[in-house]
């Protein structure tokens, strides 16, 4: 009896491994990301026109009334490498021009959004605000 | 040479009460090391989902990660319910103990019990496991370190819960409270059970490591782990 019991836990410790681990990456595209956010905008709004430049430039530099803007960390300009304010650590460009790697892999995109959408607006990001971001983040080279 | 430190609760009580009394059964540096582990995940967990805590995050995870170094070299040279040695059995005298507590003398042990033991090797290989993925996914060494960071620790929860959920369980089938057993070091037992010393040296030692060691790595003076 114990010793199913044991077999149990250790086949559940490997699936929450695993869980932990479904990062399994397939090369997106940001026209990927961009499709996922404007399906996922329509639906939550109807009135929805589609994304646009100057209100993702405005999210990316908003402090949505805390004392972080993405530009805290990200800089001015999404191109550029950034620098972490509380680490120092260095941060590569976000703009997909800039550095071909963002936005390719689904599972890194979701996590960092909802991780830095937590600590700049305490809250997740609409489809809407992703989308506008990503949209003004295509356009910086 | 382990079964001589397993006391059935059969033995103790044929024992006269000359020799039964309150002893000290964890040493000052076990105990330091044991809530300063506690201490270490609480604020690594409480810190993990946000960059503004970043630096805490890594700090109490560094500093888990010194303890359990710590633990292995105490595992060897420690005192008696502190070595590895003492506790660390196989499967067979494991199963032995667990079935025990489903009869009405479940076996008693001095220190940690050979089930618990496991647990306690489990947080060790996987906080280990923990730390390392945590430097390496900090560091920047692929993405998916994060992951596997993620991963380890979800299945070091698991374990922690057990650990925690033997404990209860020990504590109400042998009348005793383990969780204040580590507070104070002491247990009821036979007095030629007691370790001899609480080696208050190594315990203060091992506070002033911990101490140069986060002085060294928030003064950016261990670039490889924190820059």
């Amino acid at each position: 009896m114990h010793r199913t019991l044991f077999f149990c836990l250790l086949r559940f410790s490997a699936l929450a491994l695993l869980l932990g681990n479904s990062g399994f990456s397939r090369a997106e595209t940001p026209q990927f990301f961009l499709d996922e956010y404007q399906q996922a905008a329509k639906s939550q709004n109807p009135g929805f026109k589609g994304f646009s430049v100057a209100a993702g430039e405005r999210f990316y530099r908003n402090k949505h009334g805390g004392d972080w803007s993405c530009a805290s960390c990200h800089t001015d300009n999404p191109a550029a490498i950034g620098k972490h304010v509380v680490t120092g650590k260095l941060i590569q460009p976000m703009s997909p021009s800039a550095n071909p790697e963002r936005f390719s892999d689904a599972a890194k995109v979701n996590k960092w959004f909802k991780r830095n959408c937590n600590d700049v607006l305490k809250r997740e990001c609409t489809p809407e605000e992703k989308g506008n971001l990503l949209t003004y983040l295509i356009t910086v080279k | 040479m382990a079964i001589n430190t397993a006391n059935t609760s059969v033995g103790l009580n044929a024992q006269s009460d000359a020799v039964h009394g309150r002893i000290l059964v964890w040493d000052i540096p076990t105990r330091i090391f044991h809530w300063s582990l506690v201490l270490c995940f609480v604020i690594a967990y409480l810190t993990s989902e946000s960059e503004r805590w970043q630096v805490w995050h890594v700090t109490a995870g560094y500093t888990f990660g010194m303890l359990l170094l710590f633990r292995l070299f105490w595992g060897v040279v420690g005192t008696r319910y502190a070595r590895f040695s003492d506790f660390v059995q196989g499967p067979k005298q494991t199963m032995r103990y667990l079935s025990s507590l489903l009869t009405r003398h479940p076996h008693h042990y001095v220190g940690h019990n050979p089930a618990g033991a496991w647990a306690i090797i489990g947080m060790i290989g996987l906080g280990l496991l923990a730390v390392l993925t945590g430097w390496a996914s900090f560091s920047d060494y692929g993405d998916w370190f994060g992951e596997l960071h993620e991963g380890i620790v979800n299945v070091l929860i698991l374990v922690i819960a057990i650990h925690i959920g033997g404990v209860l369980v020990s504590s109400v089938l042998h009348r005793e409270n383990l969780v204040r057993s580590m507070v104070h070091g002491c247990k009821q037992g036979n007095l030629l059970d007691a370790i001899r010393y609480p080696q208050w040296i190594v315990g203060v030692l091992l506070l002033v490591g911990l101490g140069l060691f986060l002085w060294a790595l928030l003064s950016s003076r261990l670039p490889a782990l924190l820059p």
